[in-house]
């Protein structure tokens, strides 16, 4: 029995040399199976019209007025259909509206002609299928969390019914008669059109949804559709479902895909390997996968209307803090090398962001980008931050700074906070940062109370307008847990919002100014990147339209070619 | 023995009420907000969420009801992950492939180690023995993660043997998940009957047998691998568990719609009703085991149900 | 074939000499007195693959203290242009292995000459090129750490509630007992993650998370074994002799109690550094930047195909620390129990 000691030693050097083995063990990569050499020009849809694809999460709620997240709002955006599509350009254009809507003159009615389009059981779409649905989004009973979200402030009366004031039916939505939807707004919204493709415009099936009952949206065959696929082969929690053609759409002979099978992959680098083996089309890609594919001849990239920035915090549970002080938000502000950040960090496409309404997201009526009015506005530049730096102490009166930067807690996250703290700490001298990274949920409810000094957030658009991003920071707003207020800002926002909301032009302007005021006088946030989104896509999938709001993809218009 | 196992199943009643109710209490100061989208819900429409799933009643009454419903077998509903889907029902709907590639690492694992630990002793210092004793270092050195993403590389993509993940072709899916989960079992079950086997080998009753002229594969299984084996089976709830760790894993990384793959994503989205329900279930697996390890042992040693009876 | 004698030869007289049995003498011990401890350290000594595995783990121990020192680079320092570089050794690298060369998109080149980079590194570096030398061993450091502290409160509880419980007996071992079967019942992953989720993440948290459940194992071991020896012979017959309590349970009850409480210790430790590991890949490990051997490999196994080397090291420090346990575990289990005292 000792003398085998010896032996657990041999094995010892055995495991070793198991590890060298793995390190040198990878001479050749997959680069995809199929290879279709010089076949890279769309050709016509030839091969078996099937799409596997993976999701990064399993589906919470198929309910549209319960929905809150990008995976239900994907297939919401291909399973179900409202007024308007986004379609190949990702301007919205009508889907179920039969054209566009006769406006009145003052900008705050809307009128809406239906076309004749059926759910996934034969019966008609009608306008009171939309009147059904806004009505049970509104409903606080319903707790809707996108229902008031996007309703009140806009259409007459959804204030005071998501307060529990006022009835649901009495949202000022009527259906004139089967096809015709009439609309009163509270005020003009110019970006209205774009709000109808976003799933909580969609209409609902109410013979349907009272038939089921409690079972309603519990699996596919507790659904209806009216999108150009149904969803099927979903039983509620499992991590996989199928997408299949739906031949009752109004605009089904556009539609050539068969079928599209999902599967859930939470591992990005199992994501990969399927991807490799040839089982699934797609995957998406990050980190150092997006750097070791970065040459592939089947990446796609996206640069996504998504902003990441930090949120800083003047006054934590109600004490001031350091950030208060408009210098040192200035330093921090400009104090991390944002290039460094997205070349090396991230590597996934994304840009530096120097700005708070995202480049290549919202144009005016010549098609100039917002972008272009303001430019960049608060840049890396570490001389500047430290002279900033150095001014704040000053002013404080102190030497030392100790903040916290409240983060998530997925690998990226971490990963850019290491990063952010270790730029701050080394241009800012006597800053110390601590990192915290937790669960979303736990995030939130910190946020809520104020309990943190930095933190990382995101906002992705609801609309295609700067003024999803521009009315984030105005006073007392949900989104501006941090205590700053701007009086100039808040005019800003508020006259952009009523009084120029006929004046296109004048509306502008008014937004790039408060902008401007929100970070190159006030540093209110500290902008860090616009998200880009890489992915290895076979060379036979064509048309895979990405949007940059609602639902994040269009299948409508995807084919399999030279598979 | 009956009421020994009678006494045994209050004991467990009892033990599960009670980490009921510390799983209740400890997800109530859990930090974060059960209801995802707070941030989008006004005050008004909050108060209708947290009304649907009890969440506005005083504290000893949403006790009682979650007790009360837990005696009926109702795990409440969950509010984020699944939203409004009872927890029992995911948990029943999660439970086949979980129990599936549970069932077969074990099975697998144990066997295969006590294969490999029978001939590791009855061979003892040949470079049998040496490679046995590799591959249980193996098993416990390296991290299931590791592991699993190294057999989904090589087994699943390069050599193709395998499915790379996903859930959907059967029994050849479950092969790899099994493999990984069975690394622990086999570890522990190969040294813990070398070690057994070696010491019943070099007991006087062996030596007798010999003596007696019983053939060496006489001795090996008659004497030396029975008597190695009744031990084996206090180990086996330390496998379970570590299976059920394991489970954690592996489903996520081969990308299988079990318990713990869905318990992760509980834990990630704070669906208090589905962490509780999970850590409950997980609880009852784990008690039962235990039990049914005890009434084992007690069944095939004699010596211990005694003393069993006593205490 | 019969041999013949023909006359048995005769002894010398004086051949034999006659003794007188002294009683004083008989009793007398003429073997050196040693202690417990050192039969225990000479029986490891013999034990070449306890003492080797020993030896191992101490150089692990003083590298994870020096390795942070000698490494030009701080654990936590980034330099962002470096990051991702695969290990470099100077004088080695002739032989085509830990020479900087990595693959990129499938091919192999030199990336320290692609990035144009004149130091080596080790280890290589991270995505955010942090230095994997001193990374390596700071997180070894942590683990252990981690795993100590762990083990040693586990100790202090178990052996001190395990004693109490067994050498009562009676009411007290019953309570105590249920006590501890309604803590065995909750699965310790489960504790250990909704700890965590309470408490602000971090190596504290870690620790009381792995406690919390963890001492059980132990106070059932030292129960088991406190019941085993007080009934034994050895012990009555030191209390016919008139020992005191203190004497029977430090002379006599610790020396049988202690291998195993050794030797559970031993497996105890690694357990922990292991499910560090566990808790860093579900999301729950240390909080970024600090460094474990568990979140370092959660960090890299998912980057096997492109940087091996990121995931290697720490898989490698954290066998051998496995290994080296088990193995001084097995050593420690032969020269503790004092039944092989030979």
């Amino acid at each position: 029995m000792k003398n085998s000691k010896i032996f657990w030693l041999l094995s010892l050097v055995l495991v070793l040399s198991a590890f060298l083995a793995a390190c040198g063990g990878d001479d050749e990569k997959e680069t995809g199976t199929d290879k279709t050499d010089g076949n890279e020009t769309a050709g016509e849809p030839d091969a078996e019209q099937v799409l596997n694809l993976m999701e990064s999460a399993e589906i919470p709620t198929m309910d549209i007025s319960l929905a809150e997240d990008a995976v239900a709002f994907n297939i919401f955006n291909n399973v179900n259909e409202g007024l308007f599509r986004l379609n190949k350009e990702n301007v919205a254009e009508p889907a179920l509206a039969d054209g566009e809507p006769t406006v009145s003159e003052d900008g705050l009615t809307y009128t809406f002609k239906l076309r004749d389009s059926n759910w996934s059981d034969g019966t008609p779409v009608t306008a009171n299928d939309f009147v059904y649905s806004w009505q049970r989004s509104i409903d606080p009973a319903t707790g809707s969390p996108y229902g008031a979200y996007m309703m009140a402030g806009s259409i007459v009366n959804a204030t005071e019914i998501a307060a529990g004031e006022m009835e649901p039916t009495e949202l000022a939505v009527t259906a004139v008669d089967d096809n015709t939807l009439e609309v009163q707004l509270e005020r003009p919204v110019p970006y209205f059109m774009s709000l109808m493709s976003f799933p909580t415009f969609y209409p609902q099936n109410e013979a349907f949804i009272s038939e089921k009952g409690d079972a309603y949206a519990s699996n596919s065959d507790n659904l209806i559709f009216n999108g150009p696929f149904t969803l099927t082969d979903w039983d509620g929690t499992g991590l996989t479902w199928k997408m299949q053609k739906n031949p009752e759409y109004w605009d089904a002979e556009t539609v050539k895909l068969e079928t599209i099978n999902w599967d859930v992959v939470k591992e990005p680098a199992t994501a990969v390997n399927l991807y490799n083996s040839g089982e699934k089309d797609r995957a998406g890609l990050a980190g150092e996968f997006a750097r070791q594919y970065a040459n592939d001849e089947n990446l796609v990239t996206d640069l996504e209307p998504t902003l990441f920035y930090f949120k800083l915090n003047q006054e934590r549970k109600g004490e001031k803090n350091a950030l208060e002080n408009v210098h040192i938000r200035k330093a921090i502000a400009q104090g991390f090398n944002k290039q460094d950040l997205v070349d090396v960090v991230l590597a996934n496409g994304s840009l530096p962001a120097n700005y708070l309404v995202p480049t290549e997201f919202s144009f005016d009526e010549n098609n100039a980008d917002f972008r272009d009015v303001n430019g960049d506005l608060i840049e890396f530049n570490a001389e500047e931050a430290a002279e900033h730096w150095a001014m704040g102490l000053e002013e404080l009166g102190v030497e030392e700074v100790t903040l916290e930067i409240l983060g998530g807690d997925t690998e990226t996250a971490k990963n850019m906070d290491a990063y952010l703290k270790d730029q701050l700490e080394t241009n800012l001298e006597g800053l110390t940062i601590n990192l915290k990274a937790v669960p979303f949920g736990v995030r939130l409810e910190l946020d809520e109370a104020q309990d943190y000094d930095i933190q990382t957030a995101g906002w992705g658009p609801d609309y295609q307008d700067p003024m999803t991003f521009i009315d984030l920071f105005v006073t007392g707003s949900a989104q501006n847990k941090m205590s700053y207020s701007n009086s100039e800002y808040d005019a800003l926002v508020e006259s952009a919002k009523g009084e120029l909301a006929t004046d296109a032009a004048g509306r502008w302007e008014a937004m790039a100014k408060a902008e401007k005021i929100l970070l190159a006088d006030d540093a209110a946030i500290a902008p860090i990147y616009q998200r880009g989104a890489m992915a290895l896509q076979q060379p036979y999938v064509n048309d895979i339209i990405k949007h940059p709001f609602g639902g994040d993809f269009s299948y409508k218009w995807a084919y399999i070619s030279g598979k | 023995m009956a009421k020994y196992i009678g006494k045994r199943l209050i004991y467990m009643v009892i033990t599960l009420a009670l980490i009921a109710t510390f799983t209740f209490f400890l997800m109530k100061i859990l930090p974060g907000s059960p209801v995802a989208s707070a941030d989008k819900l006004s005050p008004e429409q909050r108060a209708v969420v947290e009304a649907r799933y009890g969440l506005d009643k005083p504290l000893p009454v949403q006790y009682f009801d979650y007790m009360f419903g837990l005696v009926q077998g109702d795990l409440g509903i969950s509010i984020n992950q699944f939203k409004g889907a009872d927890v029992t029902d995911v948990i029943l709907s999660r439970m086949g492939p979980s129990a599936q590639i549970g069932f077969q690492g074990m099975v697998l694992g144990t066997v295969l180690g006590i294969l490999l630990g029978m001939i590791a002793a009855l061979r003892q210092n040949t470079w049998i023995d040496y490679t046995s004793t590799f591959v249980a270092i193996v098993g416990i050195s390296i991290p299931s993660f590791v592991f699993a993403s190294l057999l989904q590389y090589w087994f699943g993509l390069k050599w193709d043997l395998f499915p790379v993940a996903l859930w959907k072709d059967g029994f050849m899916s479950s092969v790899l998940p099994s493999v990984a989960l069975a690394m622990f079992p086999l570890a522990t079950a190969a040294r813990f009957i070398r070690t057994e086997m070696i010491e019943v080998l070099g007991s006087d009753y062996i030596t007798l047998a010999k003596a007696k002229g019983a053939s060496g594969s006489e001795i090996a299984f008659k004497h030396a691998f029975r008597n190695a084996l009744i031990p084996l089976i206090t180990v086996l709830g330390p496998m379970a568990v570590a299976i059920l760790t394991g489970s954690l894993v592996v489903e996520q990384i081969f990308a299988i719609p079990g318990i713990g793959e869905q318990f992760v994503k509980s834990i990630m989205v704070n669906d208090f009703a589905i962490i509780m329900g999970t850590t409950i279930f997980f609880s009852v697996f784990l008690i039962v085991i235990i039990l049914l390890v005890d009434i084992l042992y007690g069944v095939i040693d004699p010596r211990i149900r005694l003393s069993g009876g006593k205490n | 074939m019969t041999q013949k004698f023909d006359k048995i030869p005769e002894l010398p007289k004086g051949s034999f000499e006659r003794i007188t049995l002294d009683a004083k003498q008989a009793e007398r011990i003429t073997k050196p007195s040693v202690s417990f401890w050192q039969d225990a350290w000479y029986r490891i000594r013999k034990n070449k693959g306890a003492l080797l595995s020993l030896i191992l783990f101490g150089l692990i121990v003083i590298m994870s203290f020096l390795g942070p020192v000698i490494s030009p680079y701080e654990p936590n320092a980034q330099t962002i242009t470096h990051a991702n570089l695969p290990p470099k050794v100077p004088g080695i690298e002739k032989l085509g292995i830990l020479n900087g060369v990595g693959t990129l998109g499938g091919e192999k080149v030199d990336l320290y000459e692609l990035k144009n980079v004149e130091v080596n590194y080790w280890f290589g570096t991270d995505g955010l090129g942090r230095d994997m030398f001193s990374r390596v061993w700071k997180g070894t450091q942590v683990s252990l750490f981690i795993a100590f502290v762990a083990a040693a409160i586990d100790m202090l509880i178990g052996v001190i509630y395990g004693g109490v419980s067994g050498y009562f007996g009676g009411r007290v071992d019953d309570i105590m007992q249920r006590i501890v079967e309604i803590l065995t019942g909750i699965p310790n992953l489960v504790v250990v993650i909704l700890f965590i989720l309470i408490m602000d993440p971090g190596i504290l948290a870690i620790i009381i998370a792995l406690t919390i459940t963890g001492w059980t194992g132990m106070s059932r071991v030292v129960r088991g074994q406190v019941l085993k020896y007080k009934s034994q012979e050895f012990v009555l017959a030191a209390r016919t002799l008139g020992a005191s309590d203190s004497r029977i349970i430090w002379k006599h009850l610790m020396p049988n109690v202690l291998g195993v409480i050794i030797i559970n210790t031993m497996f105890t430790i690694p357990s922990a550094i292991f499910f560090e590991a566990f808790l860093s890949f579900i999301g729950l490990g240390l909080q970024a930047p600090d460094a474990s051997l568990g979140t370092l490999i959660n960090d890299g196994y998912a980057l096997i195909q492109f940087a091996p080397h990121i995931l290697a090291f720490p898989a490698i420090l954290l066998s051998l620390i496995m290994i080296a346990f088990n193995l001084i575990g097995d050593g420690l289990r032969d020269a503790l129990d004092p039944k092989m005292k030979d």
